[in-house]
């Protein structure tokens, strides 16, 4: 499952970020670790998310980066 | 602008270093600590400015010299900008020195994000103090923080504040100078065994490899370079030590992996449980957590439809207030001008520094702070909706269609702004991280048609567009033709930076991530202190700038001046006075003879105003030939054969030559070149007469609608503006991008002219 499948509160958990490496350095650093739950607010390209009592938007690159299970 | 020529002496200065993420509240921190007398400098080689200040209200000791350094998540960085972060607390900029302690600035309603780089922090090995800024609105949403234990179980003092109401700052103070001999912490989120030790092994092969000896990286620099393939740190590393610490660097990163860990995962994994673990004894949470306002607000402010409409009023209100509260200030700026020139005229005695010092100086430095009001107005919008938080959303609601042109949505505002004025809009551009979408941003940003030109457009399409309704009266031409040249510089750009990203500024797209914090009340200190140093920043660098262009056009439209001129008009003028004076005892016997009813000082009356007006014609007259006997008179006819194709004569050639400092001055100037005195005003009629008068040798006249086409289109594209290049120069921190800008538009500006004119004149 990705973050594009997602509809607006649907949540997710991370299950890892794939993607080029850079990009995968970044969203790590951000909180986007295997475990952290992801809430979409409003889908799209960029989307947002909340993830750890925060908001973020993410363009499309990254949302198709990220992997997700469902919760 | 300062430079940053100030070395740091350690024995006398103590320096600490404030960090912390974006959006944490840092800068008003910064200001609350160091009071509003800060330097500003540069870092040679990047674009980050290097902000400190003394801090204040010490009682006892040496001084502390606070240095406020960018927002930053992580330290593994892309560019040398965001490079600086770690250099200057790794102590490898030597125009800093090396901090004695850093003040870590965290978001206390996010404390998980913001103690990840807290903890890249630790590993640096010097003592380190902890900000929980935003405390009460941490309250507020129900998070119990424990400072006390949090301090303990890190091993650093943790001091809870309030930047924005200044609470708790006098205490930070305190700390900050007791921790300037404390220890390092000693509490690290616990790295995987092979990362640490193939981040030593490395450190360890670089320092016994020959360059090592130059340059050896600190841990954490190592760690990054081995961790983020393709980053700033890795390039850097490979660029210093040569091309056998690629090989190095596949090597331990496949010890790393062979242990199945994830490159770009196990540092965020680490850190991030360790925290986790952390937070779970030092924060309680209370009740739900409420996020709900902020996501409220923004099921409105960022839907795809409305959040535009939104946008569209909330900047339509910006710009209507930067021209109707700017306005009347930007008039009476003027008018002080106006005055202390024509004072400066009377006073002075007649001469080479009167006119130095009212047609150069005085006009010069007025030309520049005209555009102050308009520069405070529009940063304080910039501010109010940075400050709330609504800019982030701005940029998300516009990425889409940034992206058209290969820009990011935080190119939007800046270039908005550029239709005011390109100088703030330039500046606008600090928000934007990326260096490529940063410096396209910049370089297109002169080619929306500022508030400059319209003085310009006005005067020629009122005098060469026919006055005529289209649509039924709903639209008339001469509108239609303003929106046409706006269209020119806009359409333009567009091309420009569509060309700028696939030559010189290629890259990557660059994909969009970006937090959209809480919206919050702006802080009327942040907001004044983001006015005041965009105020002070224009008015240095662009102010000097722009003053010696102007007096050097000033000095080549003055010399040479042949005594012939003077001589020569000197004799009109006493013929003149001689006619006057000759006519008045006639004047007056007529007057009480045959005409009673006359007042007796009537006739003299008007034949004095005659005599007056004949006087300033001669003078006029007389500014007419020195033009034309100057060195600027003396390149416009130089240049004519190269503007002829355009359709100019020589006047115009003069009067766009004199305005390359300032395109605004351009009306001043045609009117002195018309021996019509340098008062013109755009809706003056006599000056719309005369350009229609004008003929060429051969009695064509000049101007028509293709020359008045022409020149609105070359003042559209060109770059005729000081202050825009010196703020070019100063936002990219080197010259190759004005003379750039300069280049590339002046050219652009000449080809658009001619087609326009060659096109038109066989059309029209």
């Amino acid at each position: 499952m990705g973050l594009l499948d997602l509809q607006a509160g649907d949540c997710g958990i991370v299950e890892g970020i794939g993607g080029s490496q850079q990009a995968c350095k970044r969203l790590a650093d951000l909180g986007f670790v295997p475990g952290a739950e992801i809430t979409m607010i409003r889908p799209g390209s960029p989307c947002i998310i909340r993830i750890g009592g925060r908001c973020v938007g993410l363009g499309a690159e990254h949302q198709r980066a990220i992997l997700l299970n469902a919760v | 602008m300062h430079t940053s020529a100030q070395t740091h002496v350690e024995c006398d200065v103590s320096l600490v270093a404030l960090v912390g993420n974006p959006n944490t509240g840092k800068t008003t921190l910064f200001n609350a600590l160091t009071g509003y007398r800060q330097r500003v400098g540069n870092y040679p080689g990047i674009t980050v400015d290097r902000k400190s200040g003394l801090l204040r209200g010490l009682t006892s000791g040496k001084p502390i010299e606070v240095i406020d350094l960018p927002g930053t998540y992580s330290f593994s960085a892309r560019s040398a900008d965001e490079a600086v972060v770690l250099d200057v607390l790794a102590g490898h900029r030597t125009e800093t020195g090396s901090p004695d302690v850093i003040v870590v600035v965290l978001d206390s309603t996010n404390l998980a994000r913001n103690l990840f780089f807290a903890s890249q922090v630790f590993e640096l090995g010097k003592p380190v103090v902890l900000v929980l800024n935003m405390i009460d609105l941490a309250e507020a949403r129900g998070l119990n923080i424990d400072a006390g234990l949090l301090s303990r179980e890190l091993g650093v003092p943790v001091i809870p504040i309030v930047a924005t109401r200044q609470s708790g700052v006098d205490e930070l103070r305190r700390v900050i100078a007791d921790s300037l001999d404390a220890p390092a912490p000693q509490n690290f989120a616990p790295l995987p065994e092979s990362v640490r030790v193939e981040v030593e092994r490395l450190m360890d092969s670089i320092v016994k490899s020959e360059t090592g000896a130059d340059y050896a990286p600190c841990r954490t620099e190592s760690l990054q370079a081995l961790l983020d393939p393709g980053g700033f740190h890795e390039t850097r590393l490979i660029r210093q030590g040569g091309s056998w610490v690629e090989g190095e660097l596949a090597q331990r990163r496949e010890r790393i992996r062979a242990t199945n860990e994830s490159l770009a995962e196990v540092e965020a994994r680490v850190r991030y449980s360790w925290i986790g673990k952390i937070l779970e004894r030092t924060v309680t949470q209370r009740q739900a957590g409420h996020h709900s306002r902020s996501e409220l607000a923004d099921r409105f402010l960022t839907h795809r439809v409305l959040g535009l409409v939104v946008l569209a009023v909330i900047m339509g209100g910006c710009f209507q207030s930067v021209y109707v509260w700017a306005g009347p200030v930007m008039d009476a700026i003027d008018g002080t001008f106006s005055a202390l020139g024509a004072w400066a005229g009377k006073t002075i005695p007649a001469g080479a520094f009167q006119s130095l010092l009212a047609d150069g100086i005085i006009a010069g430095v007025g030309a520049v702070f005209v555009f102050l009001p308009q520069i405070l107005v529009l940063f304080l919008f910039i501010a109010v909706l940075e400050d709330c938080g609504y800019m982030a959303r701005v940029a998300f609601l516009l990425d889409r269609w940034m992206g058209l042109l290969g820009l990011s949505g935080k190119s939007f505002i800046p270039l908005l702004s550029s239709f005011a004025c390109a100088v703030p809009g330039i500046m606008a551009t600090r928000t934007i991280e990326d260096r490529r979408d940063r410096f396209v941003t910049i370089l297109i940003a002169p080619l929306m048609s500022c508030s400059a030109r319209l003085p310009v457009y006005v005067l020629l399409i009122g005098a060469f567009v026919p006055k005529r309704d289209l649509l039924g009266g709903f639209v008339s031409l001469q509108a239609v033709a303003l929106l046409a040249v706006y269209a020119v510089g806009f359409l333009t750009a567009i091309a420009a930076a569509l060309i700028l990203k696939m030559t010189m500024l290629r890259g990557a797209p660059h994909p969009f991530l970006m937090e959209l914090p809480s919206y919050k009340r702006p802080s009327a200190r942040t907001v004044f202190y983001r006015m005041y140093e965009q105020g002070k920043v224009f008015c240095l660098s662009a102010g000097t700038i722009i003053v010696a262009v102007t007096v050097v056009v000033w000095a080549l439209g003055y010399y040479p001046r042949p005594a012939s001129i003077s001589i020569a008009h000197d004799a009109q003028r006493q013929a003149a006075r001689g006619a006057f004076e000759a006519q008045l005892p006639e004047v007056a016997a007529t007057d009480t003879a045959d005409n009673p009813a006359i007042q007796p000082d009537g006739a003299a009356a008007q034949s004095r105003t005659e005599l007056e007006e004949r006087l300033a014609q001669i003078n006029r007259s007389e500014s007419g030939a020195y033009l034309r006997q100057s060195i600027l008179g003396r390149m416009g006819r130089w240049v004519e054969p190269v503007v002829k194709p355009l359709g100019w004569d020589w006047r115009i050639g003069t009067a766009v030559i004199a305005s390359f400092p300032a395109r605004e001055v351009v009306i001043a100037t045609l009117g002195t070149i018309y021996n019509l005195g340098g008062e013109q005003d755009e809706t003056a009629g006599s000056l719309r007469q005369k350009l229609h008068s004008t003929k060429w040798p051969d009695g064509r006249p000049v101007f028509n609608l293709a020359v008045a086409f022409s020149i609105m289109v070359f003042f559209a594209l060109c770059c005729q503006c000081g202050a825009t290049l010196a703020a070019i120069k100063r936002e990219t921190k080197s010259w190759r991008w004005p003379i750039f800008t300069f280049t590339y538009m002046t050219s652009l500006a000449y080809l658009g002219a001619l087609l326009t004119y060659q096109i038109l004149v066989r059309f029209v």
